[in-house]
């Protein structure tokens, strides 16, 4: 363990997992020591056996660039992320605080907009969205629930602090990886989870489970869900598999429903068309529902709008929820707290820049190799600035960008991202690191056990997105009670 | 069942049970050549023949010997039905079901598929090696026939899945059984009438069966009783006959099965009515195609029940329930 602990380079930013002091923190302990009892070799056969596992298991993520090839092993980490249980319980009270928040928060928008009324939330933010849907105006779906899943990024600063990066409420993946990933660890180091007590995290699907059953038209009886997905070449394509074998519900693709006279939606069975209660679509807003957004999607169900405005059929999330799922709408989430729950927000946002205001845009574009711009409707890390890292006519370019369409850009101070200790050739390097957990509504709330850590596998590099050479390592919260 | 997923199954197992009898196709094949008297001669473009790829074979002017027969038929990828093709599909199709399978068959399968994309070309280079990683292929696909009978709820989607297997499986052996058309015997009886017995011994061994002939019919090992034997046998999993009552049990599983059932049945009046005593060559070979052609009846009609919604547009006032 010394000898693991002493070649370990920190640098400024705060690692998860050893201290200032070089020594292990409390929740790793139990870590180091088992690590300590291992010899070298053992560690890296285990590697070898978790990819030699995620082969045969086909956990592959499809990168949109990789023409051809379907799918490509996602590098996995062998060295958890641990956090404590008595942090974790505040993170955990911090995401239900703002997606009750964020859910008040769409409900007003797209009916009383009292938000706007009273001066709080600028309707010039508004007509600037991308993912207002006008076709969603007037409707209050089930519980005031438009967003039932969100995934939520959390980093922390050098200072130890936690915030909340951004807030993904159209269609956030990442899940399952966090439960393949602990079914990986325990298959390769069954030993460390007798000695330590690790939380579970495989309840997740039956929550996700009961929050969809939860918006079901047809009470009493057995709701019949389906997860809708783009088909096989989409990039979260076991994802969705893996959620509905997990949930028992069907996988279905957009041609295998259709929308009847009656508003009712159906499925295509061997046995002609059965009743569908529940959606849970992975299907962007934009490619639902060809009579209602993109005339051209072949993805979706004609009629599927229809069928939900008359209370037909559950869809989560609900077409329309992305509305706050914009870079903008995220830099008004402490106001919106105060504003609907009269509390102060508990977990913190980090600080943002506006372009849409002249003085903001005059401090973003004075300052733009310091701060890291965003567009306000990407996902996926695509279309940044990191400034710092950026060269003269990146910075140029994005100024322009800024001034055409100020709206569309937001910006942030960089953040010392906190970094964890991860096995690169044999040895333990840190490496930059993020945290997804996932926050389930509908009429009650869950936050899942910890998330899904996503790594960024080049030394230095702060973009720990799948798409963009990420990878991911299981996150523990450990229970410190009676260690 | 969705409608889509129904023909997913039905042919993730077509293809599997393909893999496989290919497999079992080629291992006994090799042990004819071996056993062959002299003066006896065997054509390796029966196999072509058989599996029913002759024309392929012409268009693409692969050569016919040994070597490049195999290849063909174990590492082809542009022959949709070679062994690496056959199971790339399967682990394609099983991509868009997985979640009506217990996890562990995609893991096997997966398996299987990465297993003959690092092997497949060693089983070209020597009839050794082409023997061990062939029947590496026999027995992974063995284990997750296992493995969904013992692990996978015997519900529809199952049904499906056992359809598919003994609808290719009949087929399967019927061309199996044909191979030995291709042998030419040498004309003196004393060399002939053992080479006949080796001969139908090698078909017996491919479909795992020679011992359970013996215990059921006898150690003699005579075409007609061989033939009758995989054609009309009650008990064993590989004879036509069983093959049918398996798709019987299957289809009345299945709803508004009317159609499926009745060709069925026709299948099993046809396979009943087959005299194979002292049957000469052509006559059998006409026979075997009769089978084929009835257990393609069955796969017309179960496409046209079952998988009809997913190939065609549903408008607003067709039935529903």
């Amino acid at each position: 363990m010394n000898i693991i602990c002493k070649d370990y380079r920190l640098n400024e930013a705060f690692d998860e997992l050893i201290g200032p002091d070089r020594e292990p923190r409390p929740a790793a302990r139990p870590l180091f020591d088992y690590l300590a009892g291992l010899d070298p070799s053992t560690l890296n056969d285990r590697r070898k056996a978790v990819e030699a596992a995620i082969m045969t298991m086909g956990i592959t993520f499809t990168v949109y660039s990789d023409a051809g090839n379907i799918d490509r092993a996602w590098p996995f980490d062998i060295v958890p992320r641990i956090i404590a249980r008595k942090e974790w319980q505040r993170i955990d009270e911090g995401l239900k605080q703002r997606l009750k928040a964020l859910n008040m928060f769409i409900n007003d928008l797209y009916n009383d907009q009292l938000i706007v009324k009273d001066g709080v939330f600028p309707i010039e933010v508004l007509e600037g969205s991308k993912n207002f849907r006008a076709q969603c105006k007037g409707i209050t779906p089930r519980f005031g629930v438009w967003a039932h899943v969100c995934g939520t990024d959390l980093v922390r600063d050098k200072d130890g602090t936690v915030y909340v990066l951004e807030d993904n409420l159209r269609v956030p993946s990442g899940v399952s990886y966090m439960l393949e990933n602990r079914q990986l660890m325990k298959r390769m180091f069954p030993e460390i989870f007798q000695t330590a007590t690790i939380l579970p995290v495989d309840d997740y699907p039956t929550r996700l489970h009961d929050t969809l059953a939860a918006l079901s038209p047809r009470e009493g009886e057995r709701p019949v869900i389906v997860v809708l997905t783009p088909g096989i070449y989409n990039s979260a394509y076991f994802e969705h598999s893996y959620l509905a074998q997990q949930m028992g519900a069907f996988l279905v693709e957009g041609s295998d429903l259709v929308v009847k006279d009656d508003d009712h939606v159906y499925m295509k069975t061997i046995s002609g068309l059965r009743r569908v209660d529940v959606i849970y679509r992975r299907i962007d807003d934009d490619f639902l529902d060809p009579e209602a957004f993109r005339p051209d999607s072949a993805l979706g169900v004609p009629g599927l709008m229809r069928a939900w405005r008359a209370g037909k059929v559950g869809i989560a999330n609900a077409p329309g929820a992305g509305v706050a799922d914009d870079k903008v709408v995220y830099s008004f989430v402490p106001k919106m707290i105060q504003y609907y729950l009269g509390e102060e927000p508990i977990l913190p946002n980090v600080p943002s820049y506006l372009c849409m205001y002249d003085d903001q845009r005059d401090y973003v574009l004075a300052n733009l190799d310091q701060l890291v711009i965003k567009p306000a409707n990407e996902s996926g890390g695509y279309g940044m600035l990191i400034g710092p890292r950026s060269s003269k006519e990146e910075r140029a370019q994005f100024a322009d960008l800024i001034r055409e369409n100020p709206r569309n850009y937001m910006a942030q101070p960089t953040l010392s991202i906190s970094t964890a200790p991860t096995l690169i050739n044999d040895k333990l390097s840190p490496r930059h690191l993020d945290l997804r957990p996932f926050v389930l509504q509908s009429d009650q709330m869950y936050v899942t056990t910890g998330g899904l850590t996503r790594v960024a596998m080049k030394e230095g590099s702060l973009v720990v997105n799948s798409s963009q050479g990420g990878g991911s390592k299981d996150t523990w919260i450990v229970d410190m009670e009676g260690v | 069942m969705l409608s889509r997923v129904a023909e997913s199954l039905y042919w993730m197992t077509r293809y599997l049970e393909r893999a496989e009898n290919t497999a079992r196709l080629i291992n006994s094949s090799t042990q004819v050549l071996l056993d062959l008297p002299k003066g006896a001669s065997f054509g390796w473009d029966v196999l072509i023949r058989v599996v029913g790829l002759d024309q392929q074979v012409r268009e693409r002017g692969i050569k016919l010997d040994e070597a490049s027969i195999m290849a063909f038929l174990i590492e082809d990828e542009d022959n949709p039905s070679s062994i690496l093709s056959s199971i790339h599909y399967a682990r394609e199709n099983t991509r868009t079901f997985r979640e009506v399978l217990p996890m562990e068959i995609w893991e096997r399968i997966n398996g299987l598929y990465l297993y003959i994309r690092q092997n497949a070309k060693r089983a070209t280079h020597g009839r050794s090696e082409r023997y061990e990683v062939l029947d590496g292929v026999i027995e992974r696909r063995q284990s997750i026939i296992g493995l969904l009978a013992g692990s996978m709820s015997h519900d529809i989607a199952y049904q499906f899945l056992k359809l598919g297997r003994n609808l290719e499986r009949a087929d399967m052996t019927t061309r199996i059984v044909d191979v030995n058309s291709a042998v030419v015997l040498p004309t003196d009886a004393v060399l002939a009438v053992p080479a006949m017995e080796r001969l139908w011994m090698s078909t017996l061994n491919a479909l795992s069966a020679y011992q359970m002939y013996r215990r059921h019919v006898g150690v003699h090992v005579r075409q007609q009783d061989v033939v009758r034997f995989l054609l009309k046998d009650p008990h064993f999993p590989r004879t036509v006959h069983h093959c049918l009552s398996e798709i019987e049990g299957c289809l009345a599983d299945l709803p508004a099965h009317e159609q499926a059932m009745n060709a069925t049945r026709q299948a099993f009046r046809r396979l009943d009515s087959m005299q194979l005593e002292n049957l000469a060559p052509v006559v059998l070979h006409e026979y075997l195609d009769q089978v084929q052609a009835d257990l393609d009846a069955i796969h017309s009609a179960v496409t046209r029940q079952y998988f009809y919604l997913h190939h065609n547009p549903v408008t607003q006032s067709s039935q529903s329930q």
